[in-house]
């Protein structure tokens, strides 16, 4: 089985399943907003598909040529475009693109062992994920405890630190923060490993099933592994996060100072109610209800981040392949990849929105 | 029943209601007076901001060398003394070069004498800028040749002893080692390093790259390219938004929500990821990175620019209720505008700073821009390859980065600040 | 004369300060108060009065940059303001309860109404279980007019007479002896306030409440209110009991306002509108400051000098006011000394 489909077997069935049960437990008005919002979806994955397409074969450049380079004759670039049916009108072609979205089959790579595409993202699509998941943690971590206690410690020293800190990071670029990482943690202090997702050596004694390696290492029970794989991901998720735990802290301070000026929360207050819960429970609560929807936005960011981290760290995730593969002029990896970027932000909106309707009861379509 | 209420709790401040209706400057300039708008943060970032344009302008006001030029040994660390290989002449020789020393076919000594410290690299060096020099001399057929007979000593004096009784007719030594004795040699002069350049030029500030580049000079003239895209993509973005966004607000009905969907897509979708699309098909060039990320700022004023019409169309239609149908041009004029440049403002001033950041994402990951372009992407990603050796190649086109977003995310904050007391918090 | 047992709650010289850009502001100034056990005293006033200000000090609560700079607050026997914020948070919610103008806004929106309650009762009464608290709570809702099982619905799915009775439940649910409550029927419509008020009266009796409604509506203090104080620009004018009062306003700003309610046994047209209007409490005027807007105004006292709020010459102790033309004047004390 390949790693992706293990992957959606973990993460997918319990969504599914979570989703069946709201669906059927939930209110009607409920029902219909997920009903609404998956609606949604579809036409937001075709736009950005659209959008791929487009801006792959309409814009000028010439695929093949480029794949091809100088040397390649004309006998072989039109030999490859009959191959890749690129002399089909464009309409044809556009169907068939979509066509391949619904069956999930990208067709096979240009360079390398000519492999279908779909395998080879499914080997780095693990990777990614491990990456992107432990730093979005982090970074609402950092967003959250952060932003609520500069929220009620407003306008003192610890609230402006934390605000100069939420701008400067903004300002710093991932992938020069990732390499100022590697520099002092890596050469100087020589405590992380500076590259890659595990030792070599140790990988080859690591039987991979989900390719999620410290999971693997787990499963397998496999302790060398698993502290060779954390200790090279430490690195690349502080990285990622701390770059992106600016945003989520401005957010969450906002919002938490907005709602500690609500009545309810001195209504609260003049039933005895204790600061800590007024503040930690009442205020965060309502305050946490924008950050989540705004996160549906963070994930763009995410994924851009994680491309620059990947990049950085030598991190064979799907941001690494997508340059490697933009470098071989691989076109159809290329297109593939940014498809499934885009279905991958598509869903993880819906997710967010259902969510958000979960945890805000006023949400009623 | 009720009381006269003169004064409603949830009545709007006066200076809230002024504030609505005066223009961009005045509420600029009145912000402080009417709610104490900070003003420090503008004042600051917009003196950084102004620092970078003049920099970005007048780059050789600034930096002592061209992007381009090799000028100095490879590996410099930062305020480290070049210790380049001198050659060191008597002061009454007229020696000033390597190449002064080359001799024709008429001279009594073909092979002159050059003294160097036994074990000491500046030999190696010597050699081979002897050789290369005797290349050219060969090629261009003057007739003279550069073949230097190179003789060891123990001791720097003993070179420079040498060099002073005659012995041989120039020395090479480096700088440090020179400096140390040439005290004592007051006859001898080192004129030139031993590749020609004046000795004293290297002051690398924040040293050289691997082919010997000023990294300074290269951080200097980088600040054009960052703010050419950061400005070039806004501005295109803004063109095009704004426009789009007053449409759709202004039309509503189908157009409105074709268009929303397809910003919104937009919207969400990675701007990095679009922007290394569009930089991969269109190919390398400032224009098309400048297009590329342009692209992905439109839907920020779009969705303001619409909002804001939606809710001014409302508005507008209460009045018309009352007064006479108002032109659309006066409409835009007297409502939107008014309404929406503030915001624009202020999401200008930190798309420049996305901008930036992105595009030296696109850089860094080469894609985007020409390879030699001085540009801190660039730099980053070619540095990174030292990054075990030469820790300054990646870390301070990092930190240029880091000041001039930071210039720019400040101004649009300042500015949020004072143009937008209800979105700052209470 | 009520005797010093009879009075549940007594505020004593208190002043609250605002910090505004604009200087200091005294929202409430050297106001004294008592109110009596059992009663429902209304407190009338224009919009910035500064009733909430008394209202929110009364519990000392913090309100935005408000600071009681001076007086004392006496609540059955003790002075709150010697409380520390501890023993002040016990208090509230448990003995003294507040409820506020908009319900809509004064629930948590994602908090069940039952976990208000129950959040409420635990917070007092630790050793209560869920249970026990969820039962009362129930109970609570029910005797209030509210189906059981609504308890479970969230504020947004509630009408706004509905969440006015939480809103009240939260002050009964460990029964409160004093609530505060802030223009509780600003916000409903008029069938809905009438309700609201009759159940107000029926619980006082039932719980043995004391109440302090607050209104800029006389009407409301008309219908529910055993005595009424008013209050101008910081400062109390007028209290008294209700018929009293409403039969011979003694201080000419309360009798503007019941010239001003419409009456419709009268009905002769033109409604009475006030001059002027309330003065900016960052600058108040000096002496009296009813002074600019007053008919009966008298140049060489009321401009000058502040008028002492006591009971008017002759009258009984129950009745107090600060106007110069019960006292006497303060030239004619001077001549006379
Ligand atoms: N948060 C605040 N900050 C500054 N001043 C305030 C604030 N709240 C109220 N005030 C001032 O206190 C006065 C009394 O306000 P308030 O007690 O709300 O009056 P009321 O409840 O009678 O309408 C107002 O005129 C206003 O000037
Ligand atoms: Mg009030």
């Amino acid at each position: 089985m390949s790693p992706l489909a293990l992957i959606f077997l973990i993460i997918g069935i319990p969504a599914l399943i979570g989703l069946a049960y709201i669906f059927v437990r939930g209110s009607a008005g409920l029902r219909r907003y997920i009903l609404t919002r998956i609606g949604l979806l579809i036409p937001m994955v075709f736009i950005l598909a659209s959008l791929v397409f487009f801006v792959m074969r309409v814009l000028p450049g010439d695929p093949v040529r480029s794949s091809l380079g100088p040397k390649g004759s004309a006998e072989t670039v039109a030999r490859m475009r009959e191959q890749l049916g690129l002399d089909d009108p464009l309409i044809v072609q556009y169907g068939r693109f979509l066509g391949d979205i619904v069956t999930l089959d990208f067709g096979n790579s240009l360079t390398g062992g000519r492999r279908p595409i779909i395998d080879e993202m499914s080997e780095r699509f693990p990777a990614t994920l491990e990456l992107v998941i432990p730093a979005a943690g982090l970074a609402l971590l950092i967003g959250i405890v952060g932003g609520t206690l500069a929220a009620a410690r407003r306008k003192r020293p610890f609230d402006y630190a934390l605000r100069l800190y939420s701008v400067v990071i903004y300002s710093i670029p991932v992938f020069w923060l990732g390499l100022i990482f590697q520099l002092v943690f890596g050469v100087r202090l020589g405590w992380t490993p500076i590259a890659g997702r595990i030792d070599p050596v140790i990988a080859t004694t690591l039987e991979r099933t989900t390719n999620i390696l410290w999971l693997d290492a787990i499963i397998t029970g496999n302790w060398a592994a698993l502290w060779s794989s954390l200790s090279h991901l430490v690195l690349p998720v502080v990285t990622l996060g701390l770059i992106l735990s600016g945003v989520f802290l401005r957010l969450t301070r906002v919002n938490v100072i907005e709602t500690l000026q609500m009545e309810y929360i001195g209504a609260a207050r003049a039933r005895g109610i204790r600061e800590r819960i007024v503040v930690g429970s009442h205020a965060l609560k309502n305050a946490i209800i924008p950050v989540i929807t705004l996160l549906g936005l963070q994930v763009a960011i995410l994924l851009a981040g994680a491309v620059l981290t990947e990049t950085v760290f030598s991190w064979p995730g799907m941001g690494q392949y997508l340059v490697q593969r933009i470098s071989s002029r691989d076109y159809t990896a290329v297109q593939s990849v940014i498809t499934m970027f885009a279905m991958l932000v598509a869903l993880i909106s819906l997710a967010v929105d259902i969510v958000y309707s979960l945890v805000d009861p006023r949400v009623r379509y | 029943m009720n009381l006269p209420v003169q004064d409603q709790e949830t009545a709007v401040p006066q200076w809230e209601e002024e504030l609505a209706r005066v223009g961009f400057v005045r509420r600029l300039l009145r912000a402080r007076k009417w709610y104490g708008a900070d003003w420090w943060f503008v004042a600051i970032s917009s003196v950084m901001v102004l620092a970078f344009i003049v920099v970005a302008l007048f780059p050789q006001w600034f930096a002592p060398y061209g992007p381009h030029e090799q000028v100095g040994p490879r590996f410099l660390a930062p305020g480290e003394t070049p210790d380049l290989p001198l050659l060191i002449v008597r002061a009454d020789s007229g020696l000033s070069t390597l190449e002064d020393l080359a001799t024709g076919p008429d001279d009594e000594v073909s092979r002159p004498p050059i003294a160097v410290l036994r074990g000491a690299p500046t030999a190696g060096a010597l050699r081979e800028q002897a050789a290369l020099l005797d290349d050219e001399l060969q090629e261009s057929d003057s007739g003279l040749r550069l073949r230097p007979n190179i003789r060891r000593y123990d001791t720097v004096e003993e070179v420079l002893q040498a060099v002073q009784e005659g012995e041989a007719f120039a020395a090479v030594l480096s700088s440090v080692q020179y400096e140390e004795a040439a005290g004592q040699f007051p006859d001898l002069d080192a004129p030139s390093d031993i590749s020609g350049g004046v000795a004293s030029a290297g002051d690398f500030l924040l040293g050289t790259n691997q082919i010997g580049q000023d990294v300074y000079s290269r951080l200097i003239w980088g600040t054009r390219v960052a703010l050419i895209i950061g400005f070039s993509a806004s501005l295109v973005a803004l063109f095009l938004g704004v426009p789009l966004g007053l449409v759709a607000g202004y039309a509503g009905g189908k157009i409105d929500r074709v268009m929303t969907v397809f910003m919104d897509s937009l919207y969400a979708f990675p701007g990095l990821i679009l922007a290394i699309a569009i930089t991969a098909v269109l190919g390398p060039s400032i224009l098309n990175v400048i297009i590329a990320i342009a692209v992905l700022y439109i839907p920020t004023y779009y969705r303001i620019v619409r909002g804001q019409t939606l809710s001014v169309k409302q508005e507008v239609y209460v009045e018309a209720a009352r007064s006479i149908g108002a032109k659309p041009s006066t409409i835009l004029r007297r409502y939107i505008y008014p309404n929406v440049i503030p915001s624009v403002s202020i999401i200008f001033s930190v798309n420049i700073a996305d901008a930036i950041i992105t595009g030296a994402g696109l850089s860094f990951l080469g894609l985007g821009l020409p390879p030699s372009t001085a540009d801190w992407g660039i730099d980053i990603a070619r540095g990174q390859e030292f990054i075990q050796t030469a820790w300054w190649l990646v870390t301070f086109p990092g930190l240029a980065i880091m000041l001039v977003v930071l210039a720019f995310t400040m101004l649009g904050e300042g500015l949020t600040e004072i143009l937008n007391p209800k979105l700052r918090d209470r | 004369m009520a005797t010093s047992s009879d009075i549940l709650y007594s505020v004593r010289n208190l002043t609250v300060e605002y910090e505004t850009r604009h200087g200091v502001v005294k929202g409430v100034d050297d106001v004294s108060l008592d109110i009596r056990r059992g009663e429902i005293l209304g407190l009338v006033g224009e919009s910035g009065s500064g009733k909430s200000t008394l209202g929110k000090a009364m519990m000392r609560l913090r309100n935005g940059s408000a600071r009681i700079t001076s007086g004392e607050l006496w609540f059955d026997g003790q002075n709150l303001m010697e409380l520390s914020e501890r023993q002040m948070r016990d208090l509230r919610g448990s003995r003294l309860g507040m409820v506020f103008q908009d319900p809509m806004t004064s629930l948590n929106p994602v908090q069940r109404i039952v976990e208000h309650l129950t959040e409420t009762m635990l917070t007092h009464e630790p050793e209560w279980t869920e249970e026990e608290a969820r039962a009362r709570a129930e109970e609570l809702v029910e005797r209030l007019g509210i189906r059981r099982e609504r308890v479970k619905d969230y504020p947004h799915q509630m009408s706004g007479g509905m969440r006015q009775r939480v809103m009240i439940a939260l002050a009964l649910a460990l029964n409160c002896d004093l609530v505060i409550a802030d223009e509780p029927t600003t916000s409903l419509d008029v069938i809905v306030e009438a309700k609201f008020l009759d159940l107000l009266k029926e619980l006082r009796d039932e719980f043995n409440l004391t109440i302090l409604l607050i209104t800029h509506n006389i009407g409301v203090v008309a219908e529910v209110a055993d005595r009424v104080a008013v209050m101008y620009a910081a400062k109390l004018v007028e209290i008294g009991d209700v018929n009293q009062v409403f039969e011979k306003p003694l201080h000419p700003y309360t009798e503007g306002l019941l010239k001003s309610v419409p009456n419709i046994e009268l009905d002769s047209g033109a409604l009475y509108k006030m001059e002027g209007s309330p003065p900016d409490l960052s600058s108040p005027p000096p002496g009296c400051r009813f002074h600019p807007r007053c008919p009966y105004m008298m140049e060489e006292v009321c401009p000058i000098y502040d008028p002492p709020f006591a009971p008017p010459e002759g009258a009984s102790e129950d009745t107090r006011v600060a106007c110069w033309l019960h006292h006497p004047h303060p030239q004619k004390v001077a001549i006379g000394a």
